[in-house]
């Protein structure tokens, strides 16, 4: 061994000037290893955005074409009844939606807090929707809410003979049919972000407010549900990222019908672009959304490194 | 010539600077030890030596040959560090020789030098097992035993035994003692524990807010600190640093110390250093007593030192078995002195101290810097 | 008196836990409902549908329309059933799942352990790219798969997603990496281990969790795609859900259901299954994705 080291050491002289190349090899290597993933992430998204932008400034129909003609792609689609249709759609879907997950799911995951003993089972349960497709869950629902087949007759079979369920084919209702099976997807997954929440909590706490004498319902309003602030904000930013997205859901389930009762601007934007030949109002609706995303997520990720770094 | 030459060297992240003109000179065998508090920049130069950061400016020569541009492996030097560093997914023996894997040495001669260190080690059966399956102390010892199986010209150490409990660390404090004698090596030994330092050393330099505030044998540093950051950092229980007054009495100078009772000071006679200090007559000074310089009349060391002796009130006493920590009041501050642990001292009451005023340091008030 | 009042809260007590346990058991059945549903009846003759209850067990289990949809349901004018698109859903996914997540590691690597001046400023841009509503990126993308001659193939696809992949792969490895230890990187700078040995010898070994969350989050997220491909892919080419939403939207002919429900089924079974096999990963996952840092 000892000789071996004494081999390295005169090699390390005759191989000085190799070592330089090496050196500099080295200093470099890790930027490019990076330098790939990077391009190609200026390029396709970056890049993209801008060309986007640029479409919707463009006379593009159903091809792309790059005279440039101003606000007017941006003023057709807002004078477009769909777009409006859409945008207003997306406010009453994000509300409930948001809404509706946050609350099912902080209520399902006190309950399960409780020591409940099928707890991992049920957790499974409530949480596996979020591994679906959402065009799977749009075709299960489609059959489960179909007014002759599905969930109605079923309530006329039982006796229930009255029962009424056509929101599906209703036009003023459809949207809530989206709403359904969307918080049924997601608010599993919201509840184990507040099962995490509520298992980080400092138990001691919870042991000082009991010898305190809190009862168990004010332990929560007043301790544990004030210190999952920042779970409240992160599950509402997936929520809203999710609805803003949403595509698939509102395909498979209504495809966008009755009439354009549930468009959504994903879907409106899709519709434009690759079936109504209408690539410049796709494109400004595209440059929407993105701008509705941007001003929500630039401030979260912004907020998200920062307090990261503390 | 000086085996590890650390000459001017300086580092900056971004514009914090962090270490300044640093100089440190050591000879092959030494065993340095860098001490000082935390986030003083201890780990930063010995990672300055290991190559693992970038010098800012200076030079660190390793047996006359520069440093400069010589990446880490090739410097021909080990390093143990603080939280091991054990390769988690490698067995005790795959870490070890990993190192020498990374050098092209030939597979049998690597398992003899495993087996070597490992026997040195006395860890041979625990070469099959995973780091996580190791306690503590042994985990240090595999760490140690990767340093010494590529048998470097240098040893760099970082806090190595800061993660073991009290007991093994003084253990391990000793092998890593033995280990130094027995093979002669050159360490660089970075702790934050000057007891540490103190049993390790043979050069210390000594630390604080990136700047060497006194580099010397242990004795040096012990007995002659260079300013009142190094005689109150060195030394447990820790110099006692008290406010006193340069005075003339009965033309021979004095220190004089405002004790509980303001009528009567203590007049301590000055037997150090009195050149110096002649034109600090009737300024303030600070004066620095190791507690075990003050002592009780019966322990005190009449062969070697100058006694004086006083009568002071006993604030609180401190039994640790051996010795007896008492405490009383001198110059504003509290003042501990180690005594006999039945000398009979009483907390509120009155009691003979005998000073060693030929130990007597005094620092100018203002810099802190030691009158000499 | 005492005794019976503690008997009462000992009562009450028995009361809500019954209550609660009822709470989260109906829930659950709620929660299962539609899988129920469509698994009855995708083992249900067309006549038995129409006739019966959707919620009753089938009275005479048929696996034909399970048969069907793999083999020979119609999508428009071809009848061959789904099993094509599910071949190309694996075509796609596995690539792209693959490349993405060594991609994903390289660059968390890199901007953790390697780190140079304006590292933040690179993953800051790579982690907003994870955000995007890919509606911004479809019509150019739609034009540079033209060019490359990628427009309707599944290798185009396979590009798609290791591109939109990336955002997720790198933070998720950037958020492993960044709590592995710096000093076991120095340790083997010192042993003399090189940029490649260190991230095969060392980091890669320890990196099982972190692997398993990202290709489950890769292998869901790609599988369940509709968007890229409905937009890039028609035909041949198209995965497995553009095919089941055009089978369940074909208007020709009586309406089959049993047969959209099993084929429902095929299109969720890989990532039902791999949420069953690794549910902790699939979370893991799911929450690393939501909660950035
Ligand atoms: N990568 C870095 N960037 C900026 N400052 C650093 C970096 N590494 C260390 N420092 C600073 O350098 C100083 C010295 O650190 P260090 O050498 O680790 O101290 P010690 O080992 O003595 O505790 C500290 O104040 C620390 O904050
Ligand atoms: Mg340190």
């Amino acid at each position: 061994m000892q000789q071996n080291i004494a081999r390295d050491k005169a090699s390390t002289v005759s191989e000085s000037r190799n070592d330089k190349l090496i050196g500099y090899l080295q200093q470099h290597l890790p930027k490019l290893v990076l330098a790939p993933s990077f391009a190609v992430i200026l390029m396709f998204v970056y890049g993209f955005i801008l060309w986007t932008v640029y479409l919707s400034f463009s006379a593009s129909k159903m091809l792309p074409n790059y005279t440039w003609v101003g606000l007017e792609q941006w003023s057709r689609l807002w004078n477009t009844l769909t777009w409006q249709i859409s945008l207003q759609n997306l406010f009453i879907f994000s509300v409930l939606y948001i809404g509706l997950c946050i609350v099912i799911g902080l209520s399902l995951a006190i309950l399960l807090d409780q020591k409940i003993r099928l707890e991992g089972g049920l957790r499974t349960l409530y949480l596996y929707p979020m591994a679906l497709s959402f065009i799977v869950t749009g075709t299960a629902w489609k059959w489960f809410l179909n007014p002759g087949l599905g969930l109605e007759r079923t309530m006329h079979e039982w006796g229930f003979v009255d029962f009424k369920f056509d929101w599906l084919i209703n036009s003023d209702m459809a949207i809530y049919t989206v709403v359904i099976a969307g918080v049924w997807q997601a608010s599993g997954f919201i509840m184990a972000m507040f099962l995490a929440g509520l298992r980080g909590i400092d138990n001691e706490i919870l042991k000082a407010a009991q010898i305190d004498g809190a009862p168990a319902w004010k332990i929560y309003t007043r301790i544990i549900i004030p210190q999952l602030g920042p779970v409240f904000l992160s599950a509402f930013v997936v929520l809203l990222h999710l609805a803003i997205k949403s595509f698939d859901l509102v395909i498979a389930l209504t495809g966008g019908g009755p009439g354009n009762a549930t468009s959504l601007p994903a879907t409106f934007m899709y519709s434009y672009s690759f079936t109504r030949n209408q690539i410049g109002v796709g494109a400004s609706s595209a440059v929407f959304m993105l701008m509705i995303i941007a001003s929500i997520m630039v401030p979260y990720i912004y907020s998200e490194i920062k307090g990261g770094k503390k | 010539m000086s085996f590890l030459n650390i000459e001017n060297v300086n580092k900056h992240y971004f514009d914090v600077e962090v270490l300044k003109s640093i100089n440190i000179e050591i000879n092959k065998g030494d065993f340095l030890v860098l001490v000082g508090p935390s986030g003083c920049g201890k780990s930063t130069l010995l990672n300055m030596i290991a190559g693992l950061d970038e010098i800012s400016g200076g030079d660190i020569s390793i047996d006359g040959q520069s440093m400069a541009g010589v990446h880490p492996s090739k410097r021909d030097i080990a390093m143990v560090f603080q939280s091991y560093a054990l390769y988690p997914n490698m067995s005790v023996a795959k870490n070890i020789s990993f190192g020498l894997e990374m050098r092209k040495v030939p597979k049998v001669e690597r398992d003899k030098a495993v087996q070597k260190v490992a026997k040195m080690l006395q860890m041979e059966q625990l070469l099959d097992r995973k780091p996580s399956q190791l306690s503590g102390g042994q985990r240090q010892r595999v760490a140690m035993g990767r340093a010494l199986v590529r048998e470097p010209r240098v040893f760099l150490f970082d806090e190595p035994l800061s993660n073991l409990d009290a007991k093994l660390r003084v253990d391990m404090r000793t092998e890593i003692k033995q280990l130094h004698q027995r093979l002669g090596a050159t360490i660089v030994y970075v702790t934050h524990d000057q007891i540490e330092a103190m049993t390790l050393a043979t050069k210390i330099a000594v630390m604080n807010a990136g700047i060497v505030q006194q580099f010397g044998s242990p004795e040096e540093i012990y007995d002659n600190p260079v300013n009142t950051f190094v005689a109150g950092f060195m030394g447990s229980p820790s110099m006692n640093l008290i406010q006193a007054k340069v005075c003339k009495v009965e033309d021979k100078l004095c220190f004089e110390v405002a004790t509980a009772d303001q009528d009567r000071p203590l007049l301590l006679p000055i037997e150090r250093d009195q050149q110096a200090l002649v034109s600090y007559l009737n300024r303030n000074v600070t004066l620095g007593l190791r507690p075990e310089t003050i002592t009780d009349p019966g322990s005190a060391n009449r062969s070697e030192g100058q006694i004086h002796e006083a009568d002071l009130m006993v604030k609180v006493t401190e039994p640790t078995g051996a010795d007896m920590f008492v405490v009383t009041q001198l110059g504003g501050t509290e003042v501990v002195a180690r005594m006999r642990s039945r000398c009979g001292a009483l907390a509120g009451q009155s009691c003979r101290f005998a000073f060693d005023v030929s130990r007597n340091l005094a620092f100018d008030g203002d810099t802190g810097d030691r009158i000499q | 008196m005492s005794a019976s009042s503690q008997d009462n809260a000992l009562r009450s007590g028995i009361a809500w836990r019954v209550l609660i346990y009822s709470v989260l058991i109906v829930t659950a059945v709620i929660y299962l409902a539609p899988l129920f549903v469509m698994l009855v009846t995708s083992l249900k003759s067309l006549e038995e549908i129409r006739m019966g209850n959707m919620m009753a067990l089938p009275l005479q289990i048929t696996f034909e329309p399970w048969l069907k949809a793999w083999g020979s349901a119609c999508l428009g004018l071809d009848c061959n059933g789904i099993s094509g698109y599910f071949w190309n859903s694996l075509k796609i996914t596995v690539p792209a799942v693959a490349i993405g997540t060594l991609l994903g590691a390289f660059n968390g690597y890199v901007l953790t352990k390697w780190r140079f001046r304006g590292h933040q400023w690179v993953f800051g841009m790579m982690l907003f790219a994870c955000f995007i509503p890919f509606q911004i990126v479809l019509l150019p993308m739609s034009q540079v798969l033209g060019w490359l001659g990628l427009a309707n193939t599944t290798s185009g696809l396979v590009l798609v997603h290791v591109v939109y992949g990336l955002g997720f792969t790198t933070l998720f490895f950037r958020n492993f990496y960044e709590a592995f230890p710096d000093e076991l990187i120095r340790a083997s700078v010192m042993d003399g281990a090189g940029f490649f040995t260190i991230f095969g010898r060392i980091l890669l070994p320890n990196s099982g969790p972190i692997i398993v969350v990202t290709v489950i989050w890769q292998f869901t997220n790609i599988w369940n795609d509709f968007l890229f491909g409905a937009s890039f892919a028609s035909g041949d080419t198209a995965p497995i859900t553009v095919a089941l939403n055009n089978l369940v939207n074909s208007s020709t002919g009586v309406k089959e259901y049993n047969v959209h429900m099993a084929a429902a089924i095929t299109a969720a079974l890989p990532t039902l299954l791999v949420y069953v096999v690794a549910g902790r990963y699939f979370v893991r996952g799911l929450m690393a994705g939501s909660v950035k840092g």
